[in-house]
């Protein structure tokens, strides 16, 4: 009775909460960005593939490093950035009981701000002053006014964090004594780490940026690739935040189940920002100026980033298990049958999470030294990220878009656009999977990363890629499919579905779980535990690039 | 009781010829790390110990003062260059560093940190910010060589890591000012 009593509680209560249009308005805006970026880049990834395969011959105007650099932003800067915000901003306004007016201006200055810094951005790019590619550190050099643009994306990112921040401090004052609601506790490691994991590019940014105008004549190439792999790597991870969020708070619900361990789950948010930044060091192994004893040290830091994921695949398996059982399911793994497969809202996440135990395990291998000797330079790389945020992290958002994108629409999800959506599911499946495993295997034979389509004067072992980059186009064009698919469903179900109440669906926690403790709340002490971890990290590498200093690196314009 | 064995292993895990070796060959890594690393193991040992002792504790540590002033000494002592120095060329002192580290500093600072009150930490706390800032000063701007078996890059590395240590606990202590832990332990 007590249950039913505070369910209803619960329900009733999130009816009178809502989303206020105001709100609406801005995770919209943000999704909107973020699938028109999905369009045009996933566009731009098709011709880069068709191009690779030697399929396809770019015209001068349009080179490949110049469609790599606009995909690569398009798709890890705009897309990721701009889901991730308008997401949890909707999380903070339905757990929180609406965004504060100044909140909501923040969160409009900061959208102006990252797309008047994507604007700058992308006319270096479109003129071919700036194939630098998404890894824009030195010695290559893009034409200033990118790294302009780039300087007011992050401005606008701190305004996003900052308001994040306010929302939920003023939220706490009110609440004394309580947790803060799962969702924006997933938030507020989001922006936590969006705001320091950024710092080390705003360094890097402001000291590129009078290197590019031509004021000093060199740069210290070690400080800024490793400035900028700290923000880089925290990138990625936030986007794998981003996506286990949705695991953790939303699945559950969708598949009438019940969130495993609240304590686990923000165990895993708190450990993930201490961490993480640190994880930076595993792309710079083939780096000179580190000396091995430190990159080993470091593979420990990285290989650590990998527990907490294992406890979250131990925790979404217990959920699926114990909800399956409940509605009958039996046998060793007969339990599976009781999921609900038809409904894209699971079935997008669920592959999703399934791509993450070859993506992670792809990682690991790339974080060992020996191994990482071989793979670095080539495809493998390539396929690995496709693997993890093509489709751990994008199959998430794909997920998650079939119910907040209604959400905040006032509108429901019909069964035709969930049957296209299972569609697209399995659309992208298909082609992520024949592309990503032909990157990961031409890798290991050994066809290099960041390079057109060339034979080598028609070398043999160059030639010998041809079959697997001929299925990296196939994979491509799934993938296309899958994006118009995809854009189709989100803006049907925007402007086009039928009117009425879709729910924000965050699941509940089991009803005899044990109650959380308070500890888990002290996020200044996360935040000085992260910072104290992130200046042991990287004192000793920064004070020998510095002291040790060479000469530096004048601007390279390599294309 | 079972996880005192990993706790053991752990020990004689970091005690390892190479692995020690790997620890001290960077300056900062062994006075940051492998020594931060001893007195934590000192930490995951002493809920065994206060349990098996609880008199021995009891009695010399009625009010956790004895058990700081320790703890406090034994730190300073393994901040002194020369002491580092020492622990790399006589294996006796490397033995005292095992030993002392999480049976002298660890052991005492946990049983010591649930007896002492609030203002006590923070003056801890301020105290190694102090330390901490002085060190960095000392290792970063010292014109001359203080270790034998180490660097000058060694030692400015060094510096540095206290002087951000430093830093870090500055924002601790900011921290804890204006927040009220009552709620939130």
């Amino acid at each position: 009775m007590e249950a039913i009593k505070k369910e209803y509680w619960k329900d009733k209560a999130n009816k009178a909460l809502g989303i206020s249009p105001e709100d609406a308005r801005i995770t919209k805006s943000y999704l909107i960005v973020a699938f028109v970026a999905i369009l045009v880049g996933g566009l731009l990834g098709l011709l880069q593939g068709m191009n690779r395969a030697g399929i396809l011959e770019l015209p001068v105007w349009l080179n490949y490093y110049k469609v790599l650099t606009a995909h690569g932003l398009l798709l890890v800067v705009v897309l990721s950035a701009f889901f991730t915000i308008g997401y949890f901003y909707a999380g903070l306004s339905h757990s929180l009981g609406g965004l504060l007016p100044k909140v909501r201006k923040m969160a409009w200055i900061g959208f102006w701000m990252k797309i008047f810094g994507f604007v700058l951005a992308v006319i270096p790019i479109l003129q071919g002053d700036a194939s630098v590619m998404y890894t824009f550190y030195p010695p290559m050099a893009a034409a200033p006014m990118f790294y302009i643009g780039l300087v007011f994306i992050v401005l606008g990112v701190w305004m996003l964090a900052f308001g994040a921040f306010i929302n939920v401090a003023n939220w706490r004052k009110n609440h004394k004594g309580q947790h803060i609601p799962i969702i924006s506790f997933f938030a507020t490691g989001v922006f936590v780490l969006l705001f320091f994991g950024s710092l080390p590019v705003a360094i890097e940014v402001f000291y590129i940026i009078p290197w590019a105008l031509g004021w000093i004549e060199t740069i210290n190439v070690m400080v800024s690739r490793t400035l900028f792999w700290a923000f880089g790597h925290t990138l990625v991870n936030i986007w794998y935040m981003t996506a286990i969020s949705a695991w953790y708070v939303f699945v559950p619900k969708i598949i009438d189940g019940r969130r495993w361990s609240d304590l686990l789950t923000r165990i895993v948010v708190i450990a993930l920002v201490i961490m993480n930044i640190t994880g930076g060091f595993h792309h710079q192994i083939i780096d000179p100026g580190i000396s091995e004893s430190v990159k080993y040290m470091h593979v420990f830091m990285s290989l650590a980033i990998g527990f907490p994921s294992l406890m979250t695949a131990y925790a979404m398996f217990a959920v699926f298990e114990k909800t399956a059982r409940k509605k009958g399911g039996r046998g060793l793994v007969g339990w599976y049958k009781k999921l609900p497969w038809g409904d894209v809202r699971f079935l997008a996440p669920f592959i999703a999470m399934a791509a993450f135990i070859p993506a992670g395990a792809g990682g690991i291998v790339q974080s060992t030294n020996q191994l990482n000797q071989v793979a670095h330079n080539t495809m493998w790389v390539v396929g690995h990220f496709h693997l993890t945020l093509g489709m751990t992290v994008v199959m998430t958002f794909f997920g998650v878009s079939y119910w907040l994108v209604p959400y905040v629409s006032g509108r429901v999800l019909t069964k035709e656009i969930n049957k296209l959506g299972v569609i697209q599911t399995i659309v992208w499946t298909i082609g992520m999977v024949l592309m990503s495993g032909a990157m990961h295997w031409v890798g290991l034979l050994g066809s290099p990363r960041r390079t057109s389509y060339s034979t080598y004067f028609d070398n043999a072992t160059a030639l010998s890629w041809d079959p697997y980059l001929f299925f990296l186009a196939i994979g491509g064009t799934l993938l296309m499919i899958g994006v118009l698919l995809q854009v189709y469903a989100v803006f049907h179900m925007m402007f086009l579905a039928p009117k009425g109440e879709t729910e924000f669906p965050v699941a509940d926690v089991e009803e005899d779980a044990t109650p959380t403790p308070m500890w888990t709340e002290r996020w200044g002490l996360w935040i000085v535990l992260m910072l104290g971890l992130v200046s042991m990290a990287y004192v000793i590498p920064l004070v020998d690039f510095i002291v040790n200093a060479p000469p530096g690196s004048p601007p390279f314009k390599t294309w | 009781m079972k996880g005192i064995y990993y706790v053991l292993l752990l020990y004689f895990f970091l005690m390892l010829p190479p692995v020690a070796n790997l620890m001290e060959s960077v300056m900062i890594i062994h006075m940051h790390m492998q020594m931060t690393l001893f007195v934590i193991i000192g930490f995951l040992l002493a809920p065994a110990l206060q349990k098996r002792f609880p008199r021995f504790f009891e009695e010399w540590n009625p009010n956790g003062i004895p058990g700081i002033l320790l703890f406090v000494i034994v730190i300073f002592y393994w901040t002194l260059p020369r002491s580092m120095d020492e622990a790399l060329n006589l294996w006796y002192i490397e033995l005292f560093k095992f030993i002392s580290l999480p049976f002298l500093a660890g052991v005492p600072l946990w049983d010591s940190w649930k007896k002492i009150t609030a203002s006590l930490k923070n003056g801890l706390i301020s105290l190694f910010t102090l330390l901490f800032i002085l060190m960095g000063w000392l290792y970063i701007w010292s014109p001359n060589q203080l270790c034998n078996n180490y660097l000058m890059i060694d030692q400015i590395t060094l510096g540095w890591g206290f002087l951000l240590t430093a830093v870090c606990m500055i924002i601790y202590l900011a921290y804890s000012y204006i927040t009220d832990f009552a709620k939130t332990v």
